[in-house]
């Protein structure tokens, strides 16, 4: 019986389109190449672990090959599902890529739900595909002394990369920073430059210096979302259905003050 | 214009009123008018101004209803020189009065979208002096936001009944949506309620803007850079409950709107008694929220799901059943079709299946191309089996044995919307009741 090997990946785009290019180098068929994201806390007997480091060919060629044969949707939505903090993402596209190339079903893969790592691929490029929509819709910015305007969120899956094209696209003439504090990344905007992602920085302090006019915006903006409610109609169960507490605690109208 | 003295008077009060209270007070004055969709326009910025639209619309906060707040929803003014029974602004009530100038419409605006908290302007407004009056002013604003300021967000804007051609025309090459609402479904009710209105001068704009709309598309085939009329299609809104029309009247209405003018959306909006008029219908139970939302399921069933008001009511049958959603309705009315087989049928047949939705349908369809689907896959593509279980077989097998009999499904499925989640929260919430909701009929 072949030994079941186990490659632990990096969690990133790169560390896993690198255990896939390793994986497929083996040349010895997928049913016992496993992808993995991070250190297995209890070790199987029988199997033997590699530690794959990202290299960047090897994740150009593998995002190369995934365009062109899967298609460009496919592509993002495997890029999305690596957004997530699912721990078997990485098995999840390596199989679901498999699934496209060797199995050929190309650029329709992802309508195969019938294969649960495709399966899973889909649901978790949705859930991530969903934070993004909603992250467009509920980032607040503040407007900071120097005109900068600065946006603090906190999402669950890694999706400040996804985000940075849209706002760039809407407002390429404003200098602006999004900070996700629970991965301590600032994606920056320079006006009418090209977006970059900055990490390991020294996270934002508490107190930003706002702008004189952002506290009169901030309250004009809030007693609107007031008002245009109809009394008649209240229903906070529903609110709080459509945009989750989780949201909230980072948007002006809801900050008690 | 014998008006045009007050206008020196209000520049005298205007200064005193903050930006605050205006916006208090036009938001306010806004806030029945449901349409709140930023969708249907989708538009890259040019990178030398502000702003950029997204097919599917993107709504930036929900109020304490639950609606979404997606378009700086305003009037210009409250002002106004009609009296329409059901409406806050009417001459005849005593309410404060206020109205923006075009600069502060445009200062709001792009403030609020430069921090993310809209995605464009939602502009109505009350008529001061005239139609005409009343819509050059629009204009000038939109024509400001979009040179001045290089605004390129979504902008919906009121079609004023009765404006001058012309000042239509213009409004429609600055905006991504334009409106103008029916108000009430029929003639006899538009006079009874809006004295001022007629039906004549609500579809003559209407028409107009559809023509814009046609004649623009043939333009852009030939010259891609042709300035766009309306991108996102113009919508209208009906009252619901104030008058004494069916359903089937209502969505007869609806439906000859998609036909004949080429309607994006029409939208219901619950009669909220604000006034106390002898004409209009007392609420005790509150606006008939449940009917107004059988009616926008309904309206669903038109626009995606290829049903026709017809095969929904009758004149016998003029009321949709508040118990059960249309489309089950429809299919406890019509078991003779059922049950389908999921691995065979098409993808209309698919749609009438209650519990399968546009999405789920396109997904069978997708899947059915690597293998037969089992009732577990159809779980994960999203259809809600609770419901869809009497209407359909996999493999010719029926996921429980159980009776196709309309009685009985229709008791199954009532016992599960009265115990859903989802319309609970819509309808029971906030202690209102099934029993307390008293339809005016």
């Amino acid at each position: 019986m072949p030994e079941e090997k186990y490659l632990i990946c990096e969690d990133s785009i790169e560390g896993v389109f690198t255990g896939i290019y390793d994986a497929y180098a083996f040349r010895e068929g997928h049913e016992h190449l496993h992808i993995q994201i991070g250190e297995e806390e209890n070790l199987r007997l029988f199997a033997s672990y590699l530690y794959i480091t990202p290299d960047l060919v090897k994740t150009r060629k593998v995002a190369e090959t995934i365009q062109k044969r899967l298609g460009a949707d496919t592509y993002m939505s495997i890029c999305r599902a690596l957004a997530t903090e699912d721990t078997e993402k990485g098995q999840a596209v390596y199989q679901t890529v498999v699934d496209g190339i060797t199995r050929g079903s190309g650029r329709r893969v992802l309508e195969n739900s019938m294969n649960p790592h495709v399966d899973a691929v889909f649901r978790l490029s949705r859930c991530a595909a969903n934070e993004i929509h909603r992250l467009m819709e509920f980032v607040r910015f503040q407007e900071l002394e120097q005109g900068i305007l600065y946006s603090k969120i906190g999402p669950k899956c890694n999706i400040v990369s996804f985000l940075m094209p849209h706002f760039a696209d809407r407002l390429p003439l404003e200098n602006f920073v999004i900070y996700d504090e629970k991965r301590d990344l600032y994606g920056v905007h320079p006006a009418g430059k090209a977006w970059y992602l900055v990490s390991g920085m020294e996270p934002a302090p508490e107190s930003l210096q706002l702008s004189e006019q952002e506290a009169q915006y901030q309250e004009l903006f809030t007693m609107f979302c007031q008002t245009i409610a109809i009394k008649e109609r209240k229903n906070l169960k529903l609110q709080q259905q459509m945009l989750p507490l989780r949201f909230q605690e980072y948007m002006v109208e809801f900050v008690k003050k | 214009m014998e008006n045009r003295k007050d206008t020196a008077m209000e520049m005298r009060i205007a200064p005193a009123m903050s930006l605050m209270d205006k916006l208090n007070i036009l938001a306010d004055a806004a806030k029945y008018d449901v349409s709140c969709s930023s969708s249907g326009s989708s538009r890259r910025g040019d990178g030398k101004g502000i702003g950029n639209t997204v097919a599917a619309g993107l709504c930036h906060s929900f109020a304490a209803d639950g609606r979404c707040i997606s378009l700086l929803k305003i009037l210009f003014t409250n002002e106004c020189i009609f009296d329409c029974k059901y409406c806050m602004n009417r001459r005849s009530n005593d309410v404060p009065r206020a109205s923006f100038t075009p600069d502060e419409v445009c200062e709001l605006t792009m403030e609020f979208y430069r921090r993310n908290y809209i995605e464009g302007l939602f502009l109505s407004s009350g008529i001061l002096y005239s139609p005409d009056y009343t819509m050059e002013l629009i204009c000038q604003t939109l024509y400001k936001l979009r040179t001045v300021h290089r605004f390129q967000g979504y902008i919906h804007v009121k079609a004023i009944p009765g404006a001058d051609a012309a000042l239509i025309q213009r409004a429609g090459f600055l905006a991504d949506r334009m409106s103008v609402n029916l108000e009430l479904p029929t003639a006899e009710s538009l006079q009874k309620l809006a004295p001022n209105k007629h039906r004549k001068t609500i579809l003559r704009p209407m028409k107009q803007i559809q023509n814009g709309i046609a004649q623009n598309r043939d333009e852009l085939v030939l010259y891609d850079h042709a300035p766009r009329f309306c991108e996102a299609g113009q919508s209208t809104q009906m009252i619901i409950g104030a008058t004494p029309e069916s359903d089937y009247q209502v969505m007869a209405v609806a439906e000859s709107l998609y036909q004949k003018f080429a309607l994006k959306r029409v939208y219901y909006s619950a009669f909220v008694n604000v006034n106390e008029d002898k004409d209009l219908p007392a609420l005790p139970g509150g606006p008939p929220l449940l009917r107004e939302h059988r009616l926008y399921q309904a309206d669903w069933l038109l626009r995606f799901y290829d049903f026709t008001v017809d095969e929904l009511l009758t004149e016998d049958r003029p009321n949709f059943n508040m118990m059960i959603d249309p489309k089950a309705d429809w299919a406890v009315r019509h078991l003779e079709l059922f049950p389908v087989e999921i691995n065979r049928a098409d993808y209309r047949m698919l749609l009438r299946v209650p519990g399968i939705g546009v999405k789920s349908a396109r997904r069978i369809i997708n899947a059915r191309r690597f293998g037969r689907l089992h009732f577990e896959d159809l779980k994960k593509i999203g259809v809600v089996l609770k419901r869809a279980l009497y209407f359909i077989t996999c493999n010719g097998k029926m996921m429980y044995p159980t009776k196709i009999e309309e009685n009985y499904i229709v008791r199954n499925l009532t016992y599960q919307s009265l115990a859903s989640r989802k319309e609970k929260q819509l309808f029971a919430a906030d202690g209102m009741q099934y029993e307390q909701m008293s339809l005016p009929l």
